[in-house]
């Protein structure tokens, strides 16, 4: 502390001390001259001798400073004014340097954040990195996504050695009425173990309890959203009774603001699961997730054996067979196929300030030449190789700060972008310069200054001052530096094909997902739920379905309107076994094919195509043979070469007393689950024939509109025609089928746009290194075309001579880079959507862009060293 | 020009600083005193850099072993001395202490006694 202080002082009272050692060195100096004098030597000759005896003043003096301590600090400070004089001296040159280093530094801060937000801070649960989901894993590949039944759970929950608890969660649907306008809220059913498994308080009040799962309670714990919005945050809420489904519900407890749980962040209300006795035993009754809680000490692998064991035994009685469990880390399945997206994002940044650093690297190495002279001084002054190399690791850090400061400024508009990338699975995220974003940024500008500067640091502090300052000197020349500099090109062109491939590859994917045929005209087609909870009875069911249809249809600016069970491209199971006729249960153990209950209407409103026979028709009334539309999938699988119409399938009530269906028509290829996968086989059966059905709440709940005009301009009409027949019945989810296939394609589309702007700025950037590096080599050389052009070497040739040189480091650039991106591809397979992009085709696309933008860029210099005047070349030296 | 005395001796590392301490024990002196003493008395056999002089003196100001004051040399002129501290006096012991044990145990490699000559 002492001596921090005394150091303090000293830094105060620096300049004293200056002049105390300069008087103190002039002292010895007269000493010495004195005493020489007095041994017989001339005052001069005294004078000089004293001088030459002591050596350099200057190193003297700066070797005393360092004892005192803090020189360094001092130094840098000196260092740093230098470098921000050097650039604004050179404007242009630190402005390419600094905007190069804003571009990659501004790149990886936002992708970090990004990064950052998604996949390393805290969830808002306790502990939350001992949670995890088990699925079933129906392909034996622990895929997951495919729901476990409740009668599992329970299975699982009361045998299972490696959690501390399970819980699980049902899709269920809400609507609000009695207290305010009737509202659709999105809602969920959870068993009461979820609050202890996932550590949640509650912000008031309490939780539901066991004892209340388990008696059917009709208890809710209510979001913090909906609390402020239509309750108006008052405490009071809390029990309170409203109403669920036209049935009462008492709030208990209103969850804290950032809570938010899978599968979506905007669930309003949560009710115990209360699973009916029927869903206790029953193994084919898949609509679950479950999410555990490891125990201390347990492995995610050694939960993962034991479970897979302990789910073998359970659902053997499952009509899909015997099957193990996928045990997944909660985080990776909140953040889905975004995490991919984001490691490839983040890698793709880092590889563009890679390349950023290496352009860097060289541009200062040719200015390291230029400043030849000026380090050759410094040398003969005195100045040691240590501290010549600190003082160009210092310039190169100013500029990488400043380089940092402009990138934080992109920064901050790309995050904007970033936060769309956010799953719908996870809380929204506000992403900001923050501490930790700063403090990254600030670790890389360093990392930079470091890997850019050190090579050209130690370059250009390697002169000896004869070399340095005899006149017309050009420095260092040589072939070490020119091979260290070819080297660094080779590594940027090869990043850069790496990012163009990889851009490429995500390019085509999403060319392939956007032009996808989904089987339908989606453009004027207006969607959204209207929930029929309140009609469990058939015949009231279908009639109210049908007057709503017509009432709709009566809007002006509607031309058809239809209604289906689960709207297409949503991606949810509405799966059910089906038997042909001579099957039986037995032998076709997980026959499924996904169905529909669709209205008359609905495949001429949504433009569906017919491959052969009909759609609904008014002549399908009730009776005992209903119809049924089967897709080209069913049909390929079912019947293959040949056609299905008039064949039966008996579907839903398997048994003596089921109906058989008869195929009347085959739809052409519609999407029904996501736009990526190929279509699975599906039925789809008339809603009035359906009354087998009404017990197991498939619904045509979503209605379809094809309308004239604007979809939007007509949304109030509709509202209103609806509620014109039941003013209680909500509406929601409104949206044009445009914005929900939009919604899908978001996430390769962004993923698609940053990595082809990241390889863009990479070939950019590769090309200004090209071309830096041939210009200083014209430059450096203008001398030996000189003599060369005056020997006889006509212009074509010198051309032919540079040209050849920046085509043989394209060529080792693009061999290597394919070699990486043949790597970096199969990393990223996840976000290439299942599709075989054509591999070919980009690779060919990538090298003539390459080659064409490297010709361009080598093609200036060598064209200004085939115009080289001998006369004038010879003269310059 | 230096390099032309014959036996003149290379300073070990570190000794340098013993020097100083002990030179200073006499009294106060300033930098070119102290180089001119330890030349003196030792025969010519050590020579003393300007260039390691001061940053020493420095240093060890710095270790609060020695202080400084402006002072009027011998010839009127204002001069920089140095004079020992208490601390250095007590570092002086010690680093004396330490040589002393070197010197032998160096001797004792060198000189074997049941060596023959």
């Amino acid at each position: 502390m002492s001596s921090f202080l005394r150091k303090l002082l000293w830094l105060a009272r620096r300049s004293d001390r200056e002049a105390e050692l300069r008087e103190e060195l002039q002292f010895h100096l007269e000493e010495e001259a004195e005493e020489r004098e007095r041994d017989g030597l001339a005052a001069d000759d005294a004078r000089w001798a004293a001088r030459r005896e002591l050596g350099s003043l200057a190193v003297v003096a700066e070797d005393t400073r360092a004892a005192w301590g803090w020189t360094w600090l001092e130094q840098f400070a000196r260092d740093a004014a230098y470098g921000l004089r050097q650039v604004r001296r050179n404007p242009s040159f630190s402005g390419i340097v600094i905007a190069t280093l804003a571009l990659g530094i501004g790149g990886m801060t936002a992708m970090f954040s990004a990064f950052d937000a998604v996949l390393v801070r805290p969830l808002p649960y306790a502990d939350a990195d001992r949670l995890v989901m088990i699925w079933d894993d129906m392909t034996g590949e622990r895929r997951s996504g495919h729901a476990p039944a409740p009668a599992e759970w329970l299975e699982w929950r009361r045998h299972q050695t490696v959690f501390t608890d399970l819980a699980a969660t049902q899709p269920a649907d809400a609507t609000l009425s009695g207290d305010g306008e009737a509202e659709q809220v999105p809602a969920r059913k959870a068993t009461a173990s979820l609050w202890s498994v996932l550590g949640v308080k509650p912000l008031i009040s309490r939780v539901f309890r066991e004892e209340e799962d388990e008696k059917g309670v009709p208890v809710a714990v209510i979001s913090h959203g909906l609390w402020q919005r239509r309750y108006g945050g008052s405490p009071d809420v809390v029990g309170r009774k409203i109403s669920v489904n036209d049935s009462p519900y008492e709030v208990v407890g209103v969850l804290p603001r950032e809570f938010y749980f899978m599968p979506a962040r905007d669930i309003d209300i949560w009710m115990p699961a209360s699973f009916p006795g029927w869903m206790r035993r029953n193994f084919t009754w898949h609509d679950a997730q479950v999410v555990a809680r490891l125990k201390p000490g347990v492995t995610l692998d050694r939960a993962q054996e034991s479970m897979a064991a302990l789910s073998r035994q359970v659902t053997a009685k499952d009509f899909r067979g015997p099957h193990s469990v996928a045990v997944k880390p909660l985080r990776g399945e909140m953040a889905g196929r975004t995490r991919t997206a984001l490691i490839v994002l983040l890698c793709a940044s880092a590889a563009l300030l890679m390349v950023a650093c290496v352009n860097l690297a060289n541009l200062l190495m040719s200015r390291g030449t230029a400043r030849g002279r000026e380090v050759a001084v410094r040398v003969a002054l005195g100045a040691g190789r240590g501290r010549l190399v600190a003082q160009f690791l210092t310039e190169t850090l100013v500029l990488a700060a400043l380089g940092a400061m402009a990138g934080a400024a992109l920064a901050l508009p790309a995050m904007r972008f970033l936060e769309t990338l956010v799953p719908e699975t996870m809380g929204t995220v506000r992403l900001t310069l923050d501490g930790r974003v700063l403090a990254f940024s600030a670790a890389v500008a360093v990392a930079v200054a470091l890997t850019a500067g050190l090579l050209p640091a130690l370059q250009g502090s390697r002169i000896s001052p004869q070399d340095g300052l005899r006149e017309g000197g050009r420095g260092t020349t040589g072939s070490s530096r020119n091979w260290l500099q070819h080297s660094l090109i080779l590594v940027e062109l090869a990043l850069a094909v790496v990012l163009l491939t990889s851009g490429g590859l995500l390019l085509q994917t999403f060319e392939r997902l956007a032009n996808t045929d989904l089987g339908l005209r989606a453009e004027r087609l207006l969607t959204f739920e209207m929930p029929l909870f309140r009609y469990d009875d058939f015949p009231r069911r279908v009639a109210f379905v049908n007057t709503q249809l017509e009432r709709i249809r009566a809007v002006p600016g509607v031309l058809e309107a239809g209604a289906i069970s689960r709207m297409p491209l949503t991606p949810a199971d509405q799966a059910t076994f089906y038997l042909l006729p001579g099957q039986t249960e037995a032998d076709t153990p997980g026959q499924v094919a996904l169905f529909r209950m669709v209205t008359r209407g609905y495949f001429s409103t949504i433009g569906a195509r017919l491959r052969e026979g009909r759609f609904f028709e008014a002549s399908d009334q009730r009776s005992a043979s209903p119809a049924a539309v089967v897709n080209e999938a069913f049909a390929n699988r079912n019947y293959p070469g040949r056609s299905p119409l008039g064949e039966r399938l008996k579907f839903g009530q398997l048994d003596e007393e089921g109906y058989w269906y008869t195929i009347v028509g085959v739809v052409e290829r519609l999407r029904e689950v996501t736009i990526a996968e190929e279509p699975r086989p599906a039925v789809y059966l008339l809603h009035e024939q359906t009354d087998q059905y009404q017990t197991k709440g498939a619904r045509p709940s979503w209605i379809v509109i094809r309308t004239a005009g604007e979809p939007a301009a007509i949304v109030p009409a509709v509202r209103q025609a609806i509620r014109s027949g039941d003013k209680n019945q909500p509406i929601w989810r409104v949206e044009t089928l445009e914005e929900l296939v939009d919604r899908q394609l978001s996430t390769p589309r962004q993923t698609t746009a940053l990595m082809s702007a990241f390889a863009l700025l990479a070939l950019l950037l590769a090309s200004l290194g090209i071309y830096g590096v041939l210009s200083y080599a014209v430059g450096q050389r203008t001398n030996e075309i000189g003599v060369r052009m005056a020997l006889g070497a006509s212009s074509g040739q010198i051309l032919l001579s540079f040209g050849k040189r920046g085509l043989a480091l394209t060529l080792s650039g693009l061999a290597i880079g394919l070699g990486l991106a043949a790597i970096a591809s199969r990393s990223m397979s996840a976000l290439l959507y299942g599709f075989r992009p054509d591999y070919v085709a980009t690779v060919t696309v990538v090298s003539l862009v390459l080659l064409a933008v490297s010709a361009m860029a080598c093609l200036v210099p060598a064209r200004r060293a085939s115009r080289v005047d001998p006369v004038v070349a010879l003269r310059s030296e | 020009m230096r390099d032309d005395a014959p036996s003149r001796v290379e300073l070990l590392q570190g000794t340098l600083d013993l020097l100083i301490l002990r030179t200073l024990r006499a009294g106060p002196a300033h930098g070119h005193a102290i180089a001119k003493h330890i030349q003196r008395t030792s025969e010519d056999l050590l020579q003393v850099e300007t260039g390691s002089l001061y940053p020493a003196l420095h240093r060890l100001e710095a270790k609060g072993w020695i202080a400084p004051s402006w002072e009027l040399s011998s010839k009127g002129k204002r001069a920089r001395f140095y004079r020992l501290t208490p601390l250095g006096r007590r570092q002086l012991a010690a680093e004396r202490a330490k040589w002393d044990t070197f010197c032998a145990a160096m001797a004792m490699v060198l000189n074997p006694v049941d060596e023959e000559a």
